[in-house]
């Protein structure tokens, strides 16, 4: 696919305090694609994914060295005012491992982000537009008789819908998946990775997975990390079937 | 841009309020070291109140000071047995729910009461005839005998029920804090119930019993309503003199006196005296007092932690 | 040291059955004291109401709706046995406990909230452990320094800064409210208090803050939110349950204050006049508990100790109230998880 590249990574490595988590990994995420982030735990998946809207800022001890460019903007050394952060993490959403909706309503939880992002003129758009996003990720016909009741109410699997369409309403370029589903039941992740096939037209994805069939399912794109260090990165099909490194080969047939 | 001015403009007001936070404690402490502590001498802290209306004879500290220390004593010795008691009976033996939930209202309900109410309370009770032996007995007006109610007994009485409930709960938390295993491993070697209480889970949750004892105590000697309504607000022991000697202890307890807070109640504008340069200094060296309480408490606290009881 | 006491019982059969005796002994005196602290609220409250039956049968419900407090003590402490009345009216008395510490609570909330926003959200950690030995220190200065600052130090200060000369002479003879002005006041005591309740609902709050899960913080911020706006519109609303326990603690940690406010409130049960403009707040008042310090040495006529005895029940029972209300709150968070 001649998708152009929207996240450019260039000898990047990332140290939390004095441990040394990612190894200088070079690649670029292209547009409207569904990249993977495979490996074992700690090998520096999340760490790099939370690296890309900069949540790592959270941690005191993080420390990052190389390029990391979204569109053209070097994240790390262009960005120095709170509010180009903020709206660089409007641009690239994320939802969690844990399903996460704030103790409100399931109207509020939606309608917060556009409320403090929107300008006066659009605040009245607000109810249409969370029909909408609630549509697209598939969560509207189950909730839509009780909107204000509270999104603690859901099941797991529609509480992680429900993440998804709040991130939906900043309008994001790219969304971020940190292990979405491995809090959930098949089912549920079934649902969900069907959603994820029909977001990818419109937005680019890069999810971090343990579940290597999921993994197989979705991605157009792999990369395959381990130790901190990018091992394989290609295209999906290319790097299951045919891998080129050995390591990959053992840890996709779970020799480890 | 609007909203970020506005954010930064609550968040500065944040700021703001810590600031005149920091300067309201700065403030106080300084004042009262600024204006006390050229009272501290050996002289003040040692030789008795004189009650005069002329500041330069105003005397010292030491029989309030001796006044803290005995209702302290007193009021930990009631509440401190007392409390553990209770907080062992509530962990260990009470049965769960509704029960309970009673008993942990009525000690938090206890908790909440102002210790002027447990003052009155105090005198209340120890007026009462019956209780004469803990005071001494004076004729009322209508020539009814009438306990007096004031003394060092019933103020020390009194503190021990103020700091109880307090006692409870810390005592409670210590021992809750205790890893279920300890008492376990007890029953499994085939203790019983008792032994492993006092074997076990008592020494085991020392540090935070230690803190309750001292937190307790910081509470008593900081409290003045309680002082003012059943000691009876003289400046020196009224008991047999000289008050220091062992056959005149019983006279001392059951006759009135003051404490440090007592003492610069009397000696402030609101009181008797009109010496506030004494005030000061005893209120200063109460200050000492009530800081070292709680940086014991601190380092009582951290030793637990480091030996990994509390986790 | 437990395994040898324990390995000996067993092997000891004698040892058991002067065991049973020790544990029966243990398990009820335990329970005995117990039973004891849980039941010394019910003894203070029939003490106490015993004490003052004689006031609040002869006064009725006038005892809260009447006023003339400060008047009733001074001619009851001259009266003979024979002509007292034991009527009394504390309504000055209650509007001074509810004035001073709903002023107080308006000040002390914002600056309370605030800190401990700073402390848990907007501060490095040397300044916030510093914030917080500063909150706790202020906790536990006595009330009695307290007083004694507010005497010397806020009581001339809003003489010096209010209280004009001609303003004194116009209120020592004022048609509806004749006093005499001299800093001591409900302004006064409403600052005292509000510093001496700050650091309660500072604490709580901050643990309030602790307690809200990480990941609201985490969506909000990934979210595009500023940290301020996730604090303000995500954590705070997150934790206001227990913010607001926090602010009934302080309540009745306001409503119970007697020494304090003895030395800076004035002494006189007057109600303050909405008419008076800005000397409403200038206007020497008597709290429910100052009332029972300052009047404290007149207790020896039956009538007046029963009359603060009687403010002794209002005040007891507005702490029961005010605890249960915490327990209410507390169990509604604890259940709506």
């Amino acid at each position: 696919m001649m998708n152009e590249a929207v996240i450019s990574i260039k000898d990047v490595s990332s140290w939390y305090g004095d441990k040394q988590i990612l190894k200088n990994i070079n690649m670029e995420i292209k547009k409207n694609s569904i990249t993977s982030f495979i490996g074992p735990s700690a090998c520096g998946k999340t760490t790099l994914l939370r690296s890309l809207n900069r949540m790592n800022d959270l941690i005191p001890s993080f420390k990052l060295t190389g390029t990391v460019k979204i569109d053209g903007t070097d994240i790390y050394k262009d960005i120095k005012k709170p509010e180009d952060l903020m709206r660089h993490r409007m641009n690239v959403g994320m939802v969690f491992q844990s399903p996460n909706p704030l103790p409100m309503s399931i109207y509020r939880n939606m309608a917060l982000p556009m409320e403090e992002s929107f300008p006066k003129e659009r605040k009245k758009e607000i109810p249409k537009l969370i029909e909408k996003y609630l549509s697209d990720a598939h969560l509207y016909d189950e909730v839509k008789d009780r909107l204000h009741s509270s999104g603690h109410s859901l099941s797991g699997g529609q509480q992680q819908r429900l993440c998804i369409a709040r991130v939906l309403t900043i309008s994001p370029e790219i969304i971020l998946f940190d292990e979405p589903c491995s809090a959930l039941d098949p089912i549920s992740t079934m649902r969900i990775e069907d959603l994820l096939n029909e977001l990818k037209q419109d937005y680019t994805i890069v999810i971090v997975t343990h579940n290597l069939q999921q993994a197989s399912r979705i991605s157009d794109n792999v990369a395959f990390f381990y130790h901190g260090e990018l091992v394989e990165y290609g295209e999906s099909n290319q790097v299951f079937l045919n891998p080129k490194s050995e390591l990959t080969q053992n840890y996709i047939t779970g020799k480890f | 841009m609007n909203k970020l001015l506005r954010d930064s403009i609550m968040k500065n007001l944040c700021y703001f309020a810590c600031i005149i936070t920091i300067s309201i404690c700065a403030g106080i402490i300084l004042y009262v070291f600024i204006k006390g502590y050229s009272q501290i001498t050996p002289k003040f802290l040692f030789s008795e109140p004189t009650p005069t209306f002329s500041e330069k004879n105003a005397g010292g500290i030491s029989t309030p000071i001796i006044g803290t220390i005995l209702l302290t004593l007193i009021g930990t010795a009631i509440a401190f047995p007392w409390g553990l008691a209770s907080a062992l009976y509530l962990t260990n033996y009470a049965p769960k729910g509704k029960v309970m939930n009673m008993f942990n209202l009525a000690i938090e309900v206890l908790a909440g009461v102002p210790t002027i109410v447990i003052a009155i309370f105090g005198l209340a009770i120890f007026t009462n005839p019956m209780f004469g032996f803990l005071s001494s007995k004076v004729e009322g007006v209508e020539g009814i005998s009438k306990a007096f109610g004031r003394s060092f007994l019933v103020a020390g009485i009194t503190m021990g029920i103020m700091i109880l409930p307090y006692i409870i709960k810390t005592c409670i938390e210590a021992i809750k804090s205790v890893p279920p295993s300890y008492m376990e491993a007890s029953y499994a070697l085939g203790a019983g119930k008792r032994q492993g209480i006092m074997k076990v889970l008592i020494p085991a949750s020392k540090n935070g019993i230690i803190t309750a004892i001292i937190l307790g105590m910081g509470r008593i000697i900081g409290d003045t309503a309680i002082v003012w309504l059943t000691l009876g607000g003289t400046l020196r022991m009224t008991g047999i003199q000289p008050w220091f000697m062992p056959e005149n202890y019983l006279s001392t307890l059951t006759n009135t006196g003051s404490t440090l807070t007592s003492y610069i109640f009397y000696t402030s504008p609101a009181g008797e005296g009109n010496m506030p340069s004494v005030s000061f200094g005893a209120s200063l060296v109460l200050i000492i007092i009530i800081i070292l309480l709680n940086l014991v408490t601190d380092y009582v606290g951290s030793i637990g932690k480091l030996k990994g009881v509390d986790e | 040291m437990a395994k040898l006491e324990a390995t000996k019982s067993i092997e000891n059969g004698s040892h058991q059955r002067k065991n049973t005796v020790k544990d029966f002994v243990f398990k009820y005196l335990l329970l005995s004291l117990a039973l004891l602290g849980a039941m010394m609220i019910v003894f203070i409250f029939i003490f106490i109401l015993s004490k003052s039956w004689s006031v609040l049968r002869a006064s009725g419900l006038g005892f809260i709706t009447d006023g003339g407090f400060s008047k009733q003590i001074s001619t009851s402490y001259n009266l003979s046995p024979a002509e007292q009345t034991f009527k009394f009216g504390a309504l000055g008395l209650l509007t001074a406990t509810i004035l001073s510490t709903v002023g107080a609570l308006i000040l002390a909330i914002p600056v309370g909230i605030a800190s401990a926003i700073i402390i848990c959200e907007f501060s490095h950690r040397a300044f916030g452990t510093f914030l917080q030995s500063v909150i706790r220190l202020l906790a536990c200065i006595p009330s009695i320094i307290y007083g004694l600052i507010g005497l010397m130090v806020v009581v001339p200060f809003i003489k010096e800064t209010f209280i004009f000369p001609q303003l004194q002479i116009q209120y020592l003879s004022d048609p509806v409210l004749r006093m005499q002005l001299s800093g001591k006041s409900l302004l006064a005591g409403i600052i005292v208090l509000a510093i001496m309740i700050m650091p309660t609902i500072t604490a709580l709050s901050a643990d309030a803050i602790r307690a809200v899960p990480k990941n609201y913080k985490e969506a909000g911020l990934a979210m595009g939110l500023s940290h301020w706006r996730v604090v303000s519109r995500i954590i705070i609303p997150a934790a206001r349950s227990g913010i607001f326990a926090g602010i009934i603690l302080a309540a009745g940690r306001g409503t119970g204050e007697a020494i304090a406010l003895s030395m800076v409130a004035g002494g006189i049960s007057n109600v303050p006049q909405l008419s008076h403009g800005g000397v409403f707040f200038l206007t020497p008042v008597l709290t429910l508990a100052s009332a029972i310090v300052n009047k404290s040495e007149a207790m020896s006529v039956p009538a007046i100790q029963s009359a603060l005895f009687s403010c002794g029940v209002i005040l007891l029972l507005t702490s029961v109230i005010f605890s249960l209300s915490t327990k209410l709150v507390e169990h509604t968070v604890r259940s709506s998880k």
